[in-house]
């Protein structure tokens, strides 16, 4: 495990909000986990450990989180009663329905989130990594970030300006909407 | 006479017509009786058959054709205002990790058969198995189907169901239709000249004449879903003979797009200003500027800097918000390259314009306060009040000029195919006010070529016709506004705001100039080496232009920097054969003399080049380097020179920088020869896309061309196979990813 700075564990313990902790982290290495397309396009991430990570998290730590989200994804992407049932009930409003309701694949990626920022939480920002919402980016990858303060030495992304501008890589899920949906 | 009438009876009354039928005994309703018929006897078509059929039929007819008309006009707008899985652009953190070796293609593995997943150098990612880049919408979509003018949108992963169903229930309604006019008029057969007689008659033609088409198109699209195919796949063969990794055998595929759940939007539209929507709605002429070719840097500088709410249109800021990914992070607004990317760019222009930190952070408390919470699908939430679409309530409030450029194009394109007047009379309106940019010629009629509609059904259910037409203006097309999607419009120092959501989604972003080159996310010694080696295309040029080539047009060399580039951006497909193209701009821009055939070959080479070309930087430094530990060819080469001239020219040009850019042109003219079957021989272009006309040839050409120095040596021959004078060497990656390092 990689040792957490001093400065990182005191910036955790004031900060609760991960978005802050994003925000305010000066360098991060960004390691990406890919889809895995091996079962067709349903929303599938590799479990293959990245040897980046390797000293950062155990091995079935990170299996067991890219797990979890598959089986989210395979959740949200079931083809069921409910999904029966809520196309039926689209069609039938014409599709007025979709300004009220929340689709069911919508509530999952709500609990995805809340997951996400959980594990977050509890478990990799205290090694000094923070995962990303897969839905930010289209569902193509997932993203581990190696946050770190200044002067670690560690690889950094090649625009230095980046940390200082990183900004709200918030989940879209993770928080109340500002807005409501509908008119 | 009274009641008690049979319905046969009714019928029978029906036929003669100095009778009006009387309502059969038990359909006597609550408007029973001679005058009530009279008076409806009057209505127009429908209105006046509909009492005649409720009663002389049943009373189900004016629900069921109600019903009907309902679930089209709901699942058109669905397939028309929906987002159709649009993947927002990659961070440039995402793609550092592909670095100078990176491989335009990479290999995965679906249910043990390889697919290949092409690098999008627009959206900087590898493109996901079924994922397509549309060059109409600029984006790729998720389980691209096609781009529809008709709907003037991409059918993609996400409203591909409601575009069925739209299908299905016109074809139903169609039928419903032509089947109650029929039984009408043959019930009124004795009166054919009478005024609601004949209406029914005309109505009933109408019908007839879309009947066709719109059955064909449902069949098609029937056949592909039972057999799990896109459109995509189906018109480009992919799975031509093969086995198609993606079915799930018939009722599964019927499942899957009927019942499978609503996915998720990946884009979120920032709630859109209302100043801005309805400027574009009431200020058309506003759009010009946007798309005008000088346009991108004067937008980036100009509408970030100020009156952006005000000035600018919705392509500009549609061009923002879609390629407005995900929240803003660093790597949206890091470094852009220095020298002019244009508006086609994802990525901002020069770098000075990215903003600072302070900006930054108002940019992104504005986007903090906009909504990336889940939008119901239909995309309506934070809309503002887009006055075009009030009528529409869940639809997201397009920008006018988005709307009605796309409408516009779709309508030129219906023109151009064989569609009524009144669509093309639809321009004038459209597009009163504005000057006659370049991007307004794509809506004059027959501008757009049905390239756009090869992608359409219109190619489809009239091959011949569409690939005729050319779109003169296509390529300084809607570059326009096209800032880069991640400045956002704080980031100038403006105060927080929301951004103008004049940017649909489904419609995608203006038409843009397109961009000379999409290195967006270099380093500024490869911009300056790609500078350099566009310098010494122009000298060539220059000296082609003297030495009064075989090919005649000096632009040769123009356009594969910066046209083939744009290609790269815009073109979805790899190297097949016949293909047709699905809106791809290049195909817009092709010009009239290309046939479909030729079109895809000549895409496929652009494509290659461009990607070759903008992967270049990527691929080009290992074998650059190989490349220069060579000995150098004394002097020009005769027109089998090899790609490797060049480099050799790279040489004694500015020392220092990488020669990766000049480097990538003869791969890349490697890669065209390659990929092309056969290049074609004479490609009539239009306007200024010279470049563009023998594209193979031209690089044929271009490999002796590079290789002079002074004097040109003559008509350069086409090269005998000059393709593969670039090794590929295959070196396995991390994760059993195969790399392709040209050697």
């Amino acid at each position: 495990m990689a040792p957490i700075s001093p400065r990182l564990c005191v910036y955790l313990s004031k900060v609760h909000n991960l978005q802050e902790l994003r925000r305010s982290a000066s360098l991060a290495t960004k390691v990406f986990i890919q889809r895995d397309y091996s079962d067709g396009t349903i929303c599938q991430f590799q479990t293959k450990f990245p040897p980046e990570l390797d000293s950062r998290i155990e091995r079935q730590l990170f299996e067991e989180t890219v797990k979890t989200l598959n089986g989210f994804y395979a959740e949200a992407e079931k083809i069921g009663g409910s999904s029966y049932l809520e196309g039926c009930l689209a069609c039938a409003t014409a599709y007025f329905i979709f300004l009220c309701m929340e689709t069911h694949y919508e509530k999952v990626l709500k609990k995805i989130s809340r997951y996400i920022q959980e594990q977050n939480e509890k478990i990799f920002a205290p090694r000094g990594l923070l995962l990303t919402d897969p839905v930010e980016r289209g569902m193509r990858v997932v993203s581990f970030w190696a946050v770190l303060c200044e002067g670690t030495g560690l690889p950094t992304s090649r625009d230095p300006g980046e940390a200082a501008r990183k900004q709200g890589l918030h989940s879209r899920f993770s928080r109340e909407p500002p807005h409501s949906n509908g008119p | 006479m009274p009641g008690g009438s049979r319905r046969e009876g009714s019928l029978e009354r029906g036929l003669r017509p100095q009778t009006p039928p009387k309502p059969p005994a038990r359909f006597r309703g609550p408007g029973p009786g001679g005058p009530d018929l009279h008076r409806g006897a009057h209505w127009p078509a429908g209105p006046q058959r509909c009492p005649w059929l409720t009663r002389a039929v049943s009373p189900a007819v004016p629900v069921y054709n109600g019903v009907i008309f309902l679930f089209v006009l709901a699942n058109f707008s669905m397939a028309t205002f929906m987002d159709p899985g649009v993947f927002p652009r990659a961070d440039e953190d995402e793609d550092k990790e592909d670095d100078f070796r990176a491989p335009l293609y990479k290999n995965v593995d679906v249910r043990g058969i390889q697919v290949r997943m092409k690098w999008c150098a627009t959206c900087h990612f590898y493109r996901p198995p079924r994922c397509s880049h549309c060059s109409v919408c600029d984006n790729c979509v998720e389980d691209f189907d096609h781009h529809c003018p008709w709907v003037n949108n991409c059918i993609g992963r996400r409203n591909y169901r409601y575009f069925f169903l739209f299908l299905l229930s016109l074809s139903a309604h169609m039928v419903g239709v032509v089947a109650f006019g029929l039984v009408y008029v043959l019930n009124h057969a004795e009166g054919l000249g009478a005024a609601h007689t004949a209406i029914t008659m005309a109505v009933m033609c109408v019908a007839g004449l879309f009947f066709i088409p719109v059955i064909g198109l449902t069949g098609f699209h029937v056949v592909l879903v039972t057999r799990g195919r896109t459109t995509n796949e189906q018109v480009t063969g992919k799975f031509r003979g093969g086995v198609n990794p993606f079915t799930r055998g018939c009722c599964g595929n019927v499942e899957h797009v009927l019942c499978s759940p609503l996915a998720p939007r990946y884009v979120v539209e920032p709630p859109r200003l209302p100043l801005a929507s309805k400027g574009s709605l009431d200020r058309p002429d506003e759009k010009p500027l946007d798309l005008g070719p000088p346009l991108p840097p004067e937008i980036e500088a100009g509408t970030f800097s100020s009156g952006l709410q005000t000035s600018r249109p919705g392509s500009a800021e549609s061009a923002l918000s879609v390629q407005r990914t995900s929240p803003p992070t660093p790597a949206m607004y890091k470094f852009r390259p220095a020298f002019p990317t244009g508006p086609k760019a994802p990525f901002c222009g020069p770098g000075e314009q990215v903003p600072g930190p302070d900006s930054l952070t108002l940019g992104d408390d504005s986007i903090r306060s906009l909504d990336f919470v889940s939008e119901p699908s239909l995309d309506l939430p934070d809309y503002g009040p887009g006055g075009l679409h009030s009528t529409y309530p869940p639809s997201p409030p397009l920008s006018a000029s988005d709307a009605f450029s796309g409408a516009l194009r779709s309508l030129s394109l219906k023109a151009s195919s064989r569609r009524g007047g009144d669509h093309v009379a639809l321009q004038p309106l459209r597009s009163e006010g504005g000057p006659p940019t370049p991007h307004r010629s794509i809506f004059a009629p027959h501008a757009l070529p049905n390239r756009n509609g090869s992608l359409s059904y219109d190619s489809l259910l009239n091959p011949g016709s569409p690939s005729g037409h050319a779109c003169p203006a296509h390529p300084t097309v809607g570059v326009a506004a096209y800032h880069s999607p991640y400045l956002h419009p704080g980031a100038t120092g403006d105060p927080p705001r929301p951004l103008p959501r004049s940017f649909s989604p489904v419609l995608g972003p203006r038409p843009r100039e397109p961009s000379p080159v999409r290195y967006d996310n270099l380093s500024r010694t490869i911009m300056a080496s790609i500078q350099e080696r566009k310098d010494r295309e122009e000298r060539e040029r220059l000296l082609r232009s003297q030495a009064d080539s075989l090919f005649g047009d000096s632009g040769v060399y123009d356009a594969p920097s910066s046209y083939s580039l744009q290609q790269a951006s815009v073109l979805s497909e790899g190297p097949r054969g016949p293909v047709l193209r699905y809106g791809s701009r290049d195909d817009l821009v092709a010009g009239p003399g290309f046939g479909g055939a030729r079109n895809p070959a000549l895409q496929t080479s652009l494509s290659s080049l461009s990607s070759s070309v903008s992967r270049a930087p990527r691929t080009s430094s290992s074998s650059l380097q190989a490349d220069q530990a060579s000995s150098n060819a004394p002097g020009p080469r005769p027109s089998s020179g090899s790609h490797r001239s060049p480099a050799r020219q790279g040489l004694p040009s500015p020392p220092g920088t990488p020669h990766s850019p000049s480097y990538a042109g003869p791969k890349a003219v490697a890669f065209i020869h390659t990929d092309l079957p056969e290049p074609p021989p004479s490609l009539a272009m239009q306007r200024a896309h010279p470049q563009l006309k023998t594209p193979p040839s031209k690089l044929n050409g271009q490999s002796p061309g590079l290789a002079r120095l002074g004097p040109a040596t003559g008509p350069p021959g086409p090269s005998a196979s000059p393709t593969r004078h670039t090794l590929v060497k295959k070196v396995s990656g991390v994760g059993g990813t195969t790399y392709e390092i040209s050697v």
